[in-house]
């Protein structure tokens, strides 16, 4: 009884603890995360102002405005660019995540997978920029080699454009799937390889649906900020690269339509949302299933608590 | 007992730290206001909000040498960012703003800016009769006082570029230069560099010119286009990957190395295009508004605009006696800014004839 009561109290102390240790983390929340987006909410429902801002008068010009055939193709190619970049960092991702987990040196390759981050992404595109440009660094390369004669224009088009989203949104479909992966129990494919499945079938019948929560996490961290870009398109893009982020800036910075700006906003914070949800139901069906376990494991479960517990107590 | 003591001391600790996070938060967002709203007129300081890189160090020195003044500059990149920083209050504690034409007008319009005293300004001699008669929005100078006129124009790459082309706007329909150029990413230049090829003025709101305009953009000038460019084009010319790019001169020259420079052939075309005048206004509530006349009468003292004009290297159009003074050639001369640049106006709901056309031709191939 007494080691229940100090159970419950301990549990009620931690709860207190928690509103307080939440508290910081829950006003820089709500300054800089609920308010901007209440704001933009709000804002995508007004009257804009003719010098920028907005009226303070309800209306819905800015969503009929969004259903112009101009910004449906940036809309498509938004999404086109978006569902390429995505699919090609999970394709690479997923074998650079087996190999890391399978390898000895782990903190050595999670520390190269990090090290980019030290430099700033601006610095890292007009990198790019230099190697892809026609007098650039692989427009030499090929030259000396005598491959080509005259620089091939890489760069300002989509491809460079993909190129560049995949290289900067790598590493958020690695580090998932890497730590997923580590955590698969590896002799699940020697047992798939014994009972008859081909290397290729153990892995996608036996490793991938085992790994699907950082498959979903990979997918939605890398698509999420590719569907916002607007630097990269900016840079490497050429004149038909412009991508929702960049209207967003132009509705902002040049044409004065803030309420227009906000609504396409609103597209990306529910593309967001809808991602984090789907990743948030998936999670949860995976503890579902996780809980449905037999009985034998329940009453081990059981036995361990309580040997645990009183230890502690 | 003793453990519940502990628990509330821990509990009282946490909070304690939760109310310090939250009022550093506080305090740190109202004195960043307070920094920007309340200079009191006796604390020998002047604010500017100017564009970035465009106030020389040594004018700013000079300045708060002769006058005994802390002069605090502040930048912006674009007039709209300036003007939403302005309605949002934020501009408060500024005395002295640098808008362009357009927004110069608006802020006269609207009443954001204070009233001249030109006795203090004797200086006001030297501005040239040819920048008043472009402003036409305060051609007399009752609020504001012109800063710099000057005009975007083409630059191309003499290394590269084969003989005979176009010294004008036409060069952009020449397809030898295919892939190699890039337009300013900015809808009121480009569409005024069309208009005025065509023979029009870059504020009309003619739909039967504006129709003009885009399909000469659309169907001969952006074919040969690599993108719409005000950010790297600049670094992209040096490189050697455009040949021939549309805007301001100090960003092409200051990317090329300085030896080289003759390798550029930087010209206005004479069919005109958008002109730009940056202007000087004293924010309406300034505290500091005596040492903001002194500040304007003093850039335009010819000896102190020759360094503004040097720095730049920018023609002597706006100050008349300041070219005397100058050491280095500018980069196009004043002769080349002819009666065909117009300074863009602003157009009020007009302005959406532009958006819709400019979108057609930015977000589609």
């Amino acid at each position: 009884m007494s080691i229940k009561d100090g159970r419950r109290s301990s549990e009620r102390r931690e709860r207190r603890l928690g509103v307080s240790y939440a508290a910081p983390m829950g006003v820089w929340f709500t300054v800089f995360f609920i308010a901007p987006l209440v704001i933009i909410i709000l804002y995508s429902f007004l009257k804009r102002g003719l010098y920028g801002g907005v009226e303070w008068e309800f209306s819905l010009t800015a969503y009929g405005q969004m259903f112009n055939p101009n910004f449906g193709k940036v809309l498509l190619r938004t999404i086109w660019i978006s569902v390429v970049a995505t699919a090609f960092c999970i394709l690479l991702a997923i074998p650079t995540g087996y190999a890391m987990a399978r390898s000895k040196h782990q903190t050595l390759l999670l520390f190269l997978i990090i090290i980019p981050f030290w430099t700033n992404s601006l610095i890292r595109i007009y990198a790019w920029i230099s190697i892809l440009s026609t007098e650039g660094f692989f427009n030499e390369i090929l030259k000396s080699l005598g491959i080509i004669d005259e620089g091939l224009h890489l760069i300002y088009n989509h491809g460079s454009v993909i190129l560049v989203l995949i290289y900067m949104y790598l590493p958020f479909a690695i580090l998932p799937l890497f730590t997923t992966i580590d955590k698969f129990d590896f002799s699940l494919l020697d047992a798939a390889r014994d009972l008859g499945a081909t290397k290729f079938g153990a892995i996608r019948l036996v490793m991938l649906p085992n790994i699907r929560s950082g498959l979903l996490t990979a997918i939605v961290f890398t698509f999420i900020p590719i569907f916002g870009a607007y630097t990269v398109p900016l840079l490497v893009g050429g004149k038909d690269s412009t991508m929702i982020g960049n209207i967003i800036v132009d509705q902002v910075s040049k044409t004065r339509n803030w309420p227009l700006a906000s609504a396409f906003s609103m597209i990306l914070t529910l593309v967001s949302t809808v991602g984090v949800i789907w990743m948030m139901m998936s999670s949860r069906k995976e503890q579902a299933q996780k809980k449905n376990v037999t009985n034998q494991q329940k009453t081990e479960q059981n036995i361990l608590d309580h040997h645990t517990t009183g230890g502690e107590a | 007992m003793r453990k519940t003591e502990q628990v509330s001391w821990r509990r009282a600790m946490h909070l304690v730290v939760a109310i310090v996070v939250m009022s550093m938060v506080l305090v740190g967002v109202s004195s960043c206001k307070k920094q920007g709203a309340n200079g009191t007129s006796s604390d020998n300081k002047l604010y500017l909000y100017n564009w970035t890189y465009y106030t020389p160090d040594e004018i700013i020195e000079r300045f708060e040498k002769e006058y005994d003044v802390d002069v605090v500059v502040d930048n912006f990149s674009s007039n709209e960012e300036m003007f939403a920083k302005l309605m949002a209050g934020g501009g408060k504690g500024y005395d002295i703003i640098f808008p362009s034409a357009d927004y110069t007008s608006i802020m006269i319009n609207l009443g954001l800016v204070e009233e001249l005293d030109h006795d203090k300004l004797p200086n006001l001699k030297y501005i040239s009769p040819l920048v008043r008669s472009k402003a036409t929005y305060d051609p007399d100078m009752r609020y504001s006082v012109p800063y710099n006129m000057g005009a975007s124009g083409v630059a191309v790459n003499k290394t590269k570029a084969p003989e005979g082309y176009a010294r004008d706007w036409s060069i952009f329909e020449d397809s030898r230069f295919a892939k190699r150029m890039s337009m300013l990413d900015d809808m009121r230049e480009v569409m005024g560099a069309a208009l005025k090829h065509l023979g029009y003025s870059v504020n009309t709101v003619n739909p039967e010119e504006l129709a003009q305009a885009k399909a000469l953009i659309n169907d001969k000038w952006k074919p040969n286009l690599v993108k719409f460019d005000a950010e790297g084009f600049g670094k992209a010319f040096s490189r050697g990957e455009f040949w021939v790019v549309h805007g301001y001169a100090e960003n092409v020259f200051e990317e090329f190395p300085e030896d080289k420079w003759d390798e550029i052939d930087f010209f206005l075309p004479p069919e005109g295009g958008a002109l730009s005048i940056d202007n000087m206004v004293v924010v309406k509530g300034s505290q500091h508004s005596d040492m903001a006349h002194e500040f304007i009468n003093f850039i335009h003292r010819p000896e102190i605009y020759a360094i503004f004009l040097d720095t730049f290297r920018y023609p002597a159009i706006t100050n008349t006696e300041a070219g005397k003074y100058t050491k280095n050639k500018p980069f196009y001369s004043a002769e080349d800014v002819n009666d065909n640049f117009e300074v863009l106006q602003d157009l009020k709901d007009d302005l959406q004839l532009y958006n819709d056309i400019w979108q057609d031709i930015r977000y589609v191939n």
